[in-house]
C-alpha cells in the first residue's frame, strides 16, 4: 500500500508525521483561488511529468496519481502480484469524485468565443470521471474490470467491499483499490459556498470548530485473498443511505449506524473488540456531533476515536484510502493517532476523542467515510 | 465463473422510449416520437419534477417502471447508478461561473454537481436505506455496472436495481460528447427465484467487440449516439427479440456475455 497526501509522500513521510502529530496544512496558495482558508496540498504536483506514453492524460488528479504510484515500492508490489496472478484477473477500482475537473475548469478560463475549448482541452477522457481509474489501470497493465465508484466522499472506502465481492464472486483475484482527488476550485468554492469551509485549520471534534480544510491525496492497496505478505486484514464493510437529504447527515445518524453495525456484523465482531475509530470527522459543527452520536448508539463504551483529517484536509474522494492507510498503519504500529487540532474537546458528547496520541495494543480498528447523498460507508480491518 | 441472473423488471427512458412496450414496438419497426417529452414517473413531486436535476428525470422513470414490473417497492433493492458524464448541464454551469465570479456558485447546484446525484435522490425520494452506489466506466460505464450487478446478486439474495444512463452535454462539452438523444435503461435483476422472470440469462466473462443483433436503423443510431445505449443488444436479448448470445465489451477490462436460458 502507499499513502501520498498534505501529510507527506509515501508512508515513511506519513509515519513521521503521525508520530510527531504534525500537519499537512498550509495557507491556501491555490492558483486562481483567493479564499480565505487553509488547504492540504501536496508539494511539486503540477511539476509531476507523465512522461510521453502518458502525455496524452496530463491532468492535476494523474500527476497525483503518477506522484503517489511512484511510493513505497508500489510498482515493484504491482509487478510481483503479476508475476503471480494474470493481468486480466486484477480489477482495479478507484474512487474519485474530481477526476480531471481542474483540467475542465481551466478550459473554461480560456474559451474560444466563449463557446468552444482550445486544441489542448480536446480530449474527452481528461473531462470524464472516470479517468482516474482509465489511467491507473493503464499504468499498472492490468487487464480486469476498471471501475470508478464517485459516491461524494464515502468513494474510496467502498472501493474495498467492491474489490471484496469481486474476488468472492470469482470475477477478478486480487485488486488494486484506492481513491485519487486533487484539490481544484469546484471543491473549494463550492464547500465555501456551502459555508463548511474554515478560515483556520480545521479542528475535528473541538469546541470551536468551524468547518473543514479540503486536501488532496493519491493512495493505494493491494487486496487478494492469500497475498504473499499481508499488511493487515479487511474483515467486515457497512455501505448505508441516509435516505434523508442531499447535502447533510441524518440527524439521528441512522445511516451512520447501519454502516458501522454492518461492519461488525461481517466481520463477526462484539463492538468491545474494537480498538479505535477513524472517523469521519470533518469538523464542520453538524457533523461531528452527529458521528459521536453515532459512534455512541453503536459502541456503548467506544473506543479511542480520532478524525486524522487535520493531519491532510478532507481529500474527498480519496479520504475512504487516506484514513484506510491512517488505520492500517495505526494497527502495524500499534499507535493511536490523535485528532489533531482538538484542543478544547467536546466533554459532553465526545469524551472518546483522542487528543493525545498514545502506544496501544489493537487487534481491530474501524474507518468511517460519510459522503453527500447519504453515503455512508464504514470499513473494519484486522492485524496481520 | 458463470451465473444465472433473472430480470424481474426493465424500464426505460430516452426520446421516443417511454417504456418497455414502447421499446418493443420500437424493435419491430415502430417508429420513434422523438417530440413527445420524457417521462418521469410519479414519484417525484410536482416541485421537485422542475427543479430536479436533469439526470434525476431521465432516470426516476426507467427505475420505477423496472420496479413497478417486478412488484418490489422501490425501497427495497439494491441500488447501483453507472453513467459514464452524470450531470453535464451542472458541469457546464460550475466551469462557466467559475471561471468568471466563482463566489457567486449556488450551493444547491454545487451539491447536486456529485456523481451520485441522481442515486442520491433515488434514495431520498423512496427512502431506501440500503446500499445505493454511483459507477462510472467512461464509455464501458453500462458493462461496469453489470459487472457490479451480477457482484452484487453472487453476494446476496437481495433484488438489486440497476440504473444506466447518460444525458447530453450543454456548452463547449458538446464538442467532445456530440450525444443528441440521453438514454436511460433500468434493470431489477436477481438470483434465479421460483417466480417466472421476464428472461432468464446466464452471464460470463468475455472479451471482444459488442454483439448487434438485427435492429432498426432508428435503434442501431441511438448505441453510437449514448453509450448508455450500448445495452440495446442486452434488451433486445430480454425482449427475445434474438436468441444468440449478446456480447457487451469494454476497451479496458473484461466484458460480459450473456445467453438466454429457460426459466
Amino acid at each position: 500500500m502507499t499513502l501520498s497526501c498534505a501529510a507527506g509522500v509515501g508512508l515513511s513521510a506519513i509515519r513521521s508525521a503521525m508520530h510527531e502529530a504534525r500537519t499537512g496544512l498550509r495557507v491556501n496558495d491555490l492558483p486562481h483561488c483567493d479564499l480565505e482558508t487553509w488547504i492540504g496540498r501536496v508539494d511539486g504536483v503540477e511539476d509531476i511529468r507523465l512522461g510521453t506514453r502518458f502525455s496524452g492524460w496530463n491532468c492535476r488528479g494523474n500527476q497525483l496519481a503518477m506522484l503517489g504510484l511512484e511510493q513505497d515500492d508500489f510498482h515493484t508490489s504491482v509487478n510481483g502480484l503479476k508475476q503471480r496472478i494474470a493481468p486480466e484477473r486484477i480489477a482495479c477500482i478507484i474512487g474519485t469524485t474530481t477526476a480531471g475537473i481542474s483540467n475542465t475548469e481551466a478550459a473554461y478560463r480560456d474559451l474560444i468565443d466563449g463557446e468552444h475549448f482550445r486544441d489542448g482541452y480536446l480530449r474527452p477522457r481528461i473531462h470524464s470521471p472516470h479517468v482516474s481509474s482509465s489511467f491507473i489501470a493503464e499504468v499498472l497493465g492490468l487487464g480486469g474490470p476498471v471501475i470508478t465508484v464517485s459516491t461524494a466522499c464515502s468513494s474510496s472506502a467502498k472501493v474495498f467491499a467492491n474489490a471484496a465481492r469481486l474476488i468472492n464472486a470469482g470475477w477478478i483475484d486480487a485488486a488494486i483499490v484506492g481513491g485519487v482527488d486533487s484539490l481544484c476550485l469546484s471543491v473549494l468554492y463550492g464547500f465555501h459556498s456551502l459555508e463548511l469551509i474554515s478560515s483556520k485549520p480545521c479542528r475535528p471534534f473541538d469546541r470551536n470548530r468551524d468547518g473543514l480544510s479540503l486536501g488532496e491525496g493519491a493512495g493505494f492497496a493491494i487486496l487478494e485473498r492469500q497475498p504473499e505478505q499481508s499488511l493487515g486484514r479487511l474483515l467486515g464493510w457497512g455501505e448505508s443511505s441516509d435516505a434523508h437529504h442531499m447535502a447533510s447527515p441524518h440527524p439521528d445518524g441512522t445511516g451512520a449506524c447501519a454502516a458501522m453495525q454492518q461492519a461488525l456484523d461481517t466481520a463477526t465482531l462484539r463492538p468491545d473488540q474494537v480498538s479505535y475509530i477513524n472517523c469521519h470527522g470533518t469538523a464542520t459543527p453538524i457533523n461531528d456531533r452527529i458521528e459521536a452520536a453515532a459512534i455512541k448508539q453503536v459502541f456503548p463504551d467506544p473506543p479511542p476515536s480520532a478524525s486524522t483529517k487535520a493531519f491532510t484536509g478532507h481529500t474527498l474522494g480519496a479520504a475512504g484510502i487516506t484514513e484506510s492507510i491512517f488505520s492500517l498503519l495505526a494497527l502495524q504500529e500499534q499507535w493511536l493517532p490523535a485528532s489533531l487540532n482538538c484542543d478544547t474537546p467536546e466533554a459532553d458528547w465526545a469524551d472518546f476523542i483522542l487528543t493525545d496520541a498514545c502506544q496501544a495494543p489493537m487487534e481491530y480498528v474501524l474507518n468511517n467515510s460519510f459522503g453527500f447523498g447519504g453515503s455512508n460507508s464504514s470499513l473494519l480491518f484486522g492485524r496481520v | 465463473m458463470k451465473i444465472d441472473v433473472d430480470i424481474r423488471g426493465v424500464g426505460i427512458c430516452a426520446p421516443g422510449l417511454a417504456d418497455w412496450n414502447c421499446l418493443l414496438d420500437a424493435f419491430t419497426g415502430t417508429e420513434l416520437n422523438v417530440n413527445q417529452p420524457l417521462e418521469m414517473g410519479s414519484l417525484l413531486s410536482i416541485r421537485d419534477r422542475r427543479r430536479a436535476p436533469v439526470t434525476v428525470k431521465l432516470t426516476f422513470s426507467a427505475a420505477q417502471q423496472a420496479c413497478d414490473m417486478a412488484g418490489i417497492t422501490p425501497d427495497k433493492p439494491i441500488a447501483i447508478f453507472s453513467t459514464a458524464m452524470g450531470d453535464m448541464d451542472i458541469s457546464d454551469y460550475m466551469c462557466r461561473i467559475l471561471a468568471h465570479s466563482p463566489d457567486q456558485l449556488s450551493p444547491t447546484r454545487f451539491h447536486n454537481s456529485v456523481h451520485n446525484a441522481a442515486s442520491g435522490y433515488w434514495s431520498i425520494g423512496v427512502g431506501a436505506k440500503g446500499d445505493v452506489t454511483a459507477l462510472c466506466g467512461g464509455p464501458d460505464s453500462a458493462t461496469v455496472g453489470l459487472i457490479e450487478a451480477l457482484s452484487r446478486i453472487s453476494d446476496t439474495e437481495q433484488p438489486v436495481l440497476l440504473v444506466i444512463y447518460d444525458g447530453i452535454a450543454t456548452g463547449p462539452m458538446h464538442d467532445l460528447f456530440p450525444t443528441v438523444y440521453p438514454f436511460c435503461a433500468a434493470f431489477l435483476l436477481s438470483r434465479p427465484v421460483a417466480a417466472p422472470p421476464l428472461a432468464r440469462l446466464s452471464a460470463e466473462p468475455g472479451r471482444g467487440p459488442d454483439s448487434v443483433p438485427p435492429m432498426p436503423a432508428s435503434l442501431i443510431e441511438r448505441i453510437a449516439d449514448n453509450p448508455a445505449a450500448r445495452v440495446l443488444p442486452l434488451l433486445a436479448l430480454i425482449g427475445g427479440q434474438t436468441n444468440r448470445p449478446v456480447m457487451l465489451g469494454a476497451e479496458q477490462g473484461p466484458g460480459i456475455l450473456f445467453r438466454r436460458r429457460e426459466a
